[in-house]
């Protein structure tokens, strides 16, 4: 990205509108309130305007790098508020897409079509694997917080997360197929 | 290390991708990736799958104010990055406290061609012993200036002055013998965008300038000039 470097305002209004969408999902899905999420968005990203390109487009595409910094920027918040409570829920209708396919340009139908597919991978896991990832990813929550969460066995957790992982990038691998 | 000792470490790989490995192990991890290549290769292929997550939430539309709020934020640092790329420049050929300001040997030519850059200035009045008026003509950033010298006395005036950022004032310098100095007034714009401040001596003075400084006002100039208007001696 090098408008970062170039501080180019105008690329980065580009660059907002194109994942400032899917970043303020993340954050509210993880934090759960809007002024929160709100807060978060605008510190992710100003970290990002501010960051002078240390993007590293060897590891990973320029959207999962902008969300992993909304996730863990998220994760920090949640961990910061007393008595840790993220907002978690397992029912499926959780991560439908609301709008309507017509609307999508190429591009979002695209991600519109990963996210079929990893909505129908979560929906194919076995709930108790659904369930330690969703902590993990959205709860921020450590393997042995997990454990002690749903008083499982160490052991137990690492097998789920990595059982659940594994089915869903067979499934996305499926679907590029 | 057997396999199920790397059933174990890839068990690891599968938590490090979706952060949740204990903190207490991340290190250990990190060192085993940095000569594991099946480790590797099961981080690069898990990848995407954790990738994936976040395009599955519930898509919400963030507010209108925080596109606003955040893009405000953004053209802030770049205006104020423009200025201190300018800065740079601008110091170039300028020192300050005795030594020569080479440029303005010549600036006041300069502003007179370059109308479309920083305004033109325009002199009037000029006999000696009475008033003498310079004005620049809006640039780029909209502002237009003004000095008006009687004896050796100046005013400066500025016109199109945008709301200055908490903290900041304006500072005046003026260029005399090749030397910088600072006008101790400092000042602010008002509501319609006008500024003024007084120029005690205006006695050989061939350019005054300002920039936005720190409240308290600076020593030396920290910013590039919002303003520069060249006086004919």
């Amino acid at each position: 990205m090098p408008w970062i470097g170039r501080k180019d305002a105008e690329a980065f209004e580009v660059f907002y509108d194109r994942h400032g969408g899917a970043a303020y999902s993340l954050a509210y899905r993880i934090l759960g309130e809007r002024g929160a999420a709100e807060d978060c968005i605008q510190e992710a990203f100003i970290s990002i305007w501010r960051s002078g390109g240390r993007f590293d487009p060897t590891r990973g595409s320029v959207r999962s790098w902008t969300l992993s910094i909304v996730r863990n920027r998220a994760i920090d918040v949640l961990r910061g508020r007393a008595g840790k409570a993220p907002k978690l829920t397992f029912d499926d209708e959780e991560v439908l897409e609301s709008r309507p396919s017509g609307e999508l340009t190429e591009e979002e139908a695209m991600r519109h079509e990963t996210a079929t597919e990893v909505r129908g991978a979560l929906s194919h896991l076995p709930d108790e694997q659904s369930k330690v990832i969703q902590l993990a990813y959205f709860g921020g929550f450590s393997q042995s917080e997990i454990a002690a969460m749903l008083n499982l066995p160490l052991g137990t957790v690492k097998g789920r997360m990595r059982l659940g992982l594994e089915k869903i990038r067979g499934e996305l691998a499926e679907g590029l197929a | 290390m057997n396999a199920n000792g790397h059933d174990r470490r890839l068990e690891e790989v599968a938590a490090y991708a979706i952060g949740a490995l204990d903190p207490g192990q991340v290190a250990e991890l990190e060192r085993h990736l940095a000569g594991c290549e099946r480790c590797q290769e099961e981080l690069r292929w898990l990848a995407p799958a954790v990738g994936a997550l976040p395009e599955a939430v519930e898509r919400q539309a963030p507010p209108p104010e925080l596109k606003q709020r955040l893009m405000a934020e953004v053209r802030g640092d770049a205006a104020a990055e423009e200025e201190r790329g300018g800065l740079g420049e601008w110091l170039g050929g300028l020192n300050v406290g005795g030594l020569t300001w080479k440029p303005l040997a010549g600036l006041a030519l300069v502003v007179l061609v370059i109308a479309g850059g920083i305004g033109y200035a325009v002199g009037n009045g000029g006999g000696s012993g009475g008033a003498h008026t310079t004005e620049v003509e809006p640039g780029a950033n909209g502002i237009a200036a003004k000095v008006v010298t009687e004896d050796e006395r100046g005013e400066l005036h500025l016109a199109g002055v945008k709301p200055l950022p908490n903290g900041r004032v304006l500072e005046a310098w003026v260029e005399r013998d090749g030397i910088v100095e600072a006008v101790p007034a400092l000042f602010a714009p008002d509501q319609a965008g006008r500024a003024s401040t007084t120029i005690e001596s205006m006695k050989d003075v061939t350019a005054v300038m300002v920039t936005r400084e720190p409240a308290g006002g600076s020593n030396k100039p920290t910013t590039k000039p919002i303003v520069e208007v060249p006086i004919e001696t």
